[in-house]
């Protein structure tokens, strides 16, 4: 079978998706990143490999994600494309009426908008990664809920326990104070949730037009209290796709599946890259005041890619493909920017 | 006698005719290297936490300059324009590097205030030549150079160079031009490729035609801000209105892209003022990009990917719809 895959390697978790060539999603893997993207990658490419059921061939490769230039060079990937593009084809995928995307992940969150299937406006949030999924992890983690079981906590509350959710420090404090007065635990974690909710709505969709299909996606997408806060704040229906938590990785998959149109070979290194012995390390370069450091990624003694510098000097002309194929190495990864 | 300018703040604005009325006179001019780690780390060691990055940055530029020059010259911009003010920031800044005392050469600080007429700067220039010891006559002729510097300075912009082409000798990569995209903020923020990333090369890099500010006509400008229900009383943030306005008005570019500076107050402001009005005309849409001394690269990228990805497909989109 002919297939596609797409990687989203983001801060806290990894997606693997390999998708067929009619675009339906043949298998998907949600994996925590736990600060070793290659590591992430590996693994979930050694894991994909084991639970397809029958033998693909991969013609195309796509990654997204905050580490998606390093997952590129490691995949070999036809296309490295940026989480926000991703995400929206993500979901013009699960609904082609899409119009406003909702996504919080592990530590950014975005609002995208579309019409007609084309991204019109967005927004990601900036200094802060207050309301984002690893402030989700760290409460409930305090409170001794597993974050699984988080959202049907907040299922149970009748009413939100007022928690400011501007910083998540002061919203702590909040939620210790209602802690030690006898609030319900149900109802802190549902106002845990309205507050998120409101950060997220007063800053990221500040003077945006939220209009219906509305699709809810990212890991935070699981906690169906967020949902409930979501639909309650903006008085519509949200909904979770199947796949929410991999919806970058299905974008992914289906732009590799675009880019490989053409006819081209695929850069793809192939599942047994799993196994092969990958080197990131630093250096400062000192050529200029601006002393920058340079990271240098090797493939068991030969540079695979460099990058890091203010000025390019350290860039190498073409990322060599892992080939273990023995096939010659295909043209650079493609890249916007 | 040696002056030193900061390549900061009002250097992309004002630098040609500080150099050729210094000329004149027989002044040598050093000016700071562009921003570096070293300059930047300078100034946020000295600044005060608070200040916009670009004030923070001008603190390295002058620090740096110490042992280079016997004076730095540093104007204090009350008004630059009849009616008008500059940023806070701007009139007080002679005092702030003053207070460096020990760290930075003596500060001179004609004050530039046209706001109700041009005597008093006039004044102010004939004041500052006669410290350099120059006679009336040589004072005025440098004057008389010093703007015909700045006009011709000024229609290099007005016919398409950016000022550090224009002034720094920067270069164009040869790239297909996809798109246009106009470009917004202050000079001492766009133009200061270490504190914006290289963000005008990498917009020309993704295939961005990219426009700025100073390539239209201050006439424009003008009458293009008084679309405003009140008048723009701060001179350079009516720049960023007036050229974001009128490319929007006019669409002559597919998007707009606002730099502005984390703790800028008048920023603050005016990006609502521009996004307002991208939303009421609804066909360009704008995206800000907040700077500060934290900003790192993948945040930046993610953004500048996802809106030319955006723009690029919506003109597919409209083309498509067009010829079908």
């Amino acid at each position: 079978m002919d297939a596609y895959l797409g990687v989203d390697v983001g801060s806290v978790s990894t997606n693997l998706v390999v998708i067929d060539e009619d675009e339906r999603v043949v298998c998907s893997l949600y994996r925590r990143t736990k600060g070793q993207p290659i590591k992430a990658v590996q693994d979930g490419l050694r894991e994909l490999g084991g639970i397809l059921d029958e033998p693909v061939e991969i013609k195309g490769a796509g990654t997204t994600g905050s580490a998606r230039t390093l997952s590129g060079v490691i995949c070999g990937a036809d296309i490295v494309k940026n989480e926000i593009t991703a995400h929206a084809i993500g979901a013009v995928h699960y609904d082609p009426e899409v119009k406003t995307i909702l996504e919080i992940g592990g530590q950014d969150s975005k609002i995208i908008l579309l019409r007609d299937g084309i991204v019109v406006d967005f927004a990601m949030n900036t200094v802060c990664a207050a309301g984002t999924g690893s402030f989700l992890d760290h409460q409930a983690a305090r409170l001794g809920i597993p974050i699984e079981e988080f959202g049907d906590y907040a299922l149970e509350s009748s009413k939100g326990a007022q928690i400011a959710g501007r910083c998540t420090v002061f919203a702590e404090s909040d939620m210790i104070h209602k802690q030690q007065v006898g609030y319900l635990v149900e109802d802190i974690i549902y106002g845990l949730c309205q507050a998120l909710v409101r950060n997220y709505l007063n800053n990221l969709a500040k003077g945006k037009r939220i209009e219906t299909p509305i699709v809810f996606q990212g890991g935070v997408a699981a906690n169906a209290g967020i949902r409930r806060a979501f639909e309650e704040s903006l008085e519509k229906e949200v909904r979770v796709p199947e796949h929410y938590g991999v919806m970058g990785a299905i974008g992914a998959a289906v732009l590799a599946k675009e880019t490989v149109d053409d006819g081209r070979p695929t850069n793809f290194s192939g599942f047994e890259v799993a196994d092969r012995d990958f080197k990131t390390s630093s250096f400062h370069c000192g050529g200029c005041s601006n002393n920058c450091e340079v990271i240098k990624i090797e493939l068991e003694g030969d540079l695979l890619a460099r990058w890091g510098g203010r000025c390019g000097k350290w860039e190498l002309e073409e990322h060599p493909t892992v080939s273990l194929r023995g096939a010659t190495p295909a043209s650079a990864t493609k890249q916007t920017m | 006698m040696r002056v030193g300018m900061p390549r900061g703040l009002m250097f992309y604005k004002y630098y040609p005719f500080w150099q050729a009325y210094l000329d004149s006179l027989d002044v040598e001019l050093v000016v700071s290297e562009r921003t570096n780690k070293k300059i930047l780390d300078l100034g946020l060691e000295a600044a005060e936490n608070e200040f916009c990055l670009p004030l923070k940055v001008f603190y390295g530029h002058a620090l740096s300059l110490k042992d280079k020059a016997d004076a730095l010259l540093i104007p204090r911009l009350v008004s630059v324009h009849k009616k008008e003010f500059t940023c806070p920031k701007m009139l007080g800044l002679p005092d702030l590097i003053h207070a460096l005392e020990g760290r930075v050469p003596p500060v001179i600080s004609p004050k530039i205030d046209v706001r109700k007429n041009t005597r008093g700067y006039y004044r102010e220039l004939m004041g500052l030549g006669k410290r350099f010891d120059g006679k009336n006559r040589r004072i005025v002729s440098a004057i008389l150079a010093g703007r015909r510097a700045q006009i011709e300075y000024e229609k290099k912009l007005i016919a398409g160079m950016t000022p550090p082409e224009a002034l720094e000798g920067d270069t164009r990569e040869t790239t297909k031009q996809e798109l246009t995209i106009g470009l917004v903020g202050h000079s001492y923020n766009i133009y200061d490729s270490y504190i914006t990333l290289d963000l005008i090369k990498r917009l020309r890099r993704a295939g961005a035609k990219v426009l700025v500010p100073e390539n239209i006509s201050p006439e424009t400008i003008d009458a293009e801000s008084r679309d405003l229900p009140k008048r723009l009383f701060w001179t350079y943030e009516k720049e960023i209105v007036g050229s974001a306005f009128h490319w929007m008005k006019s669409e002559a570019v597919s998007g707009v892209i606002y730099v502005l500076a984390f703790a800028c107050g008048p920023d603050s402001f005016i990006q609502s003022v521009i996004e307002d009005k991208s939303r009421s005309l609804g066909n360009v849409p704008v995206m800000s990009l907040v700077i500060d001394e934290h900003s790192t690269e993948g945040g930046m990228i993610t953004r500048l990917e996802a809106f030319i990805d955006m723009l690029k497909r919506r003109d597919h989109a409209a083309c498509n719809a067009s010829h079908g």
